[in-house]
């Protein structure tokens, strides 16, 4: 009976949570109209979520295509179809790696900075202190930092996956002599508008998962060293589950 | 502006409070707490039955031992907590009926300086004072400029206005925050224990400012605090909360001859008294030699 109960208070619990982080996410979107017309703040955060974030995406982006280059050419010559190289990692960066890999970067980097950045900002009482002054912290700090990071992660998707193309043409093009023109042509004429279209639609949805898990939780952070801690922890845990299970849902829609 | 001669410097009046408390003596109240009962979530309660007017134009100070819920009386002025039971009225507007609209608007007309400043620490110091200015007004830059550099000039920082916040001392925060709080011209200045860890000359400069913009800007200030030889100096009337209530109001030389035994030991700074240095315990060698747990 006690497993049940507490089974039954962990699943209230959660109930609770999603319900909270649902009418937060309702907030955000009442006031995104008019926090649209405010460029500047969203332009700042997006420098902070993005251009902050392009060396860690950009070097991981380039070994990911390293091993990609390897991984596909060890198992396109078991086959003789090493030619095929460009579109094997083209689809795979676009479709899965360069989504989902971003997304688990931007959280661990970006989506940490803004949870610590709020929490720290409710820790101090810069949050209240707004909020005395007849300024709405969420207009004022949470909206542009959801929308930089909304703005920020396809741009980044598209980073690493030029990086990543590049990685794989180095290994197999340069290192592994595959022909460079098999390896770009094919890649060119089996790629598709909508395989590109999917990478992008996944790194917006999965720019807004982070985005807002991550102010949520830094939002909500408890005023103390220990809860703003939490708070970032939680921004990483939560966004990579919930990365991973609207890539599943999403590929299961777009094939 | 009003807060300042024809030298920038803050018009500061000689007379002290006693001077000062004789118009407001007739103000009526700015704020009025009527049976206000407050529990926070754990189930605490903190104040059961709290009645308290705040006079217009006074300096008020409002004291009392730690954890009685001085900041909390603060949240429920400035609308940031509701009570359960009672009524808050600002200026005549009962806070717990208001819109967010129109508790905003109450706000405007109200600056509140934190203990730790709780300045933004992703502006700079002339930013953080033009913060509520930029936000509440369409004013030209040049205006802002002029008005930003005024309040700095006032608490006596206009030359740090080009620091970040992470290189002010406590004091120096604390009067950028003051700069910040009289940027939109309050009615009424609420701070939040002023004093705390601020060394004899910044809690000079601070004590002296609180004096000053009240009666230069002609607002009312409710300071909380528990420094009480420091506050007596400018208050006009203090209250003193203990567990849950006002045990005691009047002005310094009123609490002095107060017969309260709490308020004797408060104003006094008795160790001992009604207030415990220890935390209800068991007791003490049960618990070394009875294996107590701490729970």
């Amino acid at each position: 009976m006690t497993i049940l109960r507490e089974l039954l208070q962990s699943f209230l619990t959660f109930l609770e949570r999603v319900g909270l982080l649902a009418r937060f996410a309702l907030q955000l979107l009442v006031i995104t109209p008019a926090g649209l017309l405010r460029v500047r703040p969203i332009i700042e955060q997006v420098y902070n979520t993005g251009a902050l974030s392009l060396v860690i995406i950009m070097t991981c982006g380039l070994f990911v295509g390293m091993v990609l280059g390897l991984q596909g050419y060890d198992l396109l010559t078991r086959f003789g179809s090493e030619e095929y190289l460009g579109t094997a990692t083209a689809i795979s960066l676009l479709r899965e790696l360069g989504p989902v890999v971003t997304a688990l970067l931007f959280a661990g980097r970006a989506g940490t900075a803004l949870a610590a950045e709020l929490g720290l900002m409710r820790a101090t009482d810069q949050i209240a202190a707004m909020e005395i002054m007849a300024v709405d912290p969420m207009r004022r700090v949470v909206l542009p930092r959801f929308l930089g990071g909304v703005i920020a992660m396809p741009l980044l998707v598209s980073i690493f996956v030029v990086v990543g193309l590049f990685g794989a043409q180095l290994v197999g093009v340069e290192f592994f002599g595959v022909d460079s023109g098999s390896f770009w042509s094919q890649m060119r004429s089996s790629v598709e508008l909508s395989d590109v279209r999917e990478g992008l639609i996944k790194g917006v949805v999965f720019g807004i998962a982070c985005s807002l898990i991550a102010v949520y939780e830094g939002y909500n952070a408890l005023p103390t060293a220990e809860g703003v801690g939490r708070a970032t922890t939680r921004t990483v845990v939560i966004s990579a589950v919930v990365t991973l299970i609207l890539d599943y849902i999403l590929t299961a829609l777009m094939l | 502006m009003p807060l300042s001669n024809h030298n920038g410097e803050l018009l500061y009046n000689q007379s002290g409070p006693a001077g000062a408390s004789a118009p407001a003596a007739q103000s009526p109240s700015i704020a009025v707490l009527r049976d206000v009962h407050y529990a926070v979530d754990s189930g605490k309660q903190v104040f059961t039955g709290l009645d308290l007017e705040i006079r217009r134009g006074a300096v008020t100070a409002i004291m009392g031992p730690s954890g009685t819920g001085k900041t909390t009386l603060l949240k429920l002025i400035t609308g940031q907590v509701l009570a359960d039971r009672g009524q808050v009225l600002v200026d005549g507007l009962d806070v717990a009926k208001l819109r967010r609209k129109e508790l905003y608007a109450l706000r405007r007309r109200m600056g509140m300086l934190f203990q730790n400043g709780a300045l933004l620490t992703d502006l700079d110091v002339f930013e953080n004072v033009a913060f509520p200015l930029r936000e509440h007004t369409r004013l030209p830059e040049r205006l802002i400029r002029t008005i930003v550099l005024t309040k700095l000039h006032a608490v006596g920082l206009r030359g740090a206005a080009a620091l970040s916040p992470q290189q002010l001392s406590g004091g120096m925060s604390r009067r950028v925050a003051l700069a910040r709080a009289i940027a939109m011209d309050p009615d009424i200045l609420i701070y939040d224990e002023p004093f705390a860890g601020l060394d004899p000359i910044s809690m000079g400069m601070v004590l002296r400012l609180i004096r000053s913009l009240n009666d230069a800007l002609g607002i009312t200030s409710i300071v909380v605090t528990h420094d009480v030889r420091e506050i007596s100096q400018i208050s006009d009337s203090s209250f003193i909360i203990s567990e849950g209530k006002v045990v005691a109001s009047g002005t310094t030389a009123e609490l002095r001859d107060h017969p309260s035994p709490i308020v004797h030991q408060f104003v006094e700074g008795l160790a001992d008294g009604p207030v415990s240095f220890h935390y209800p315990a068991p007791e003490y060698h049960e618990q070394l030699l009875g294996g107590h747990s701490f729970a």
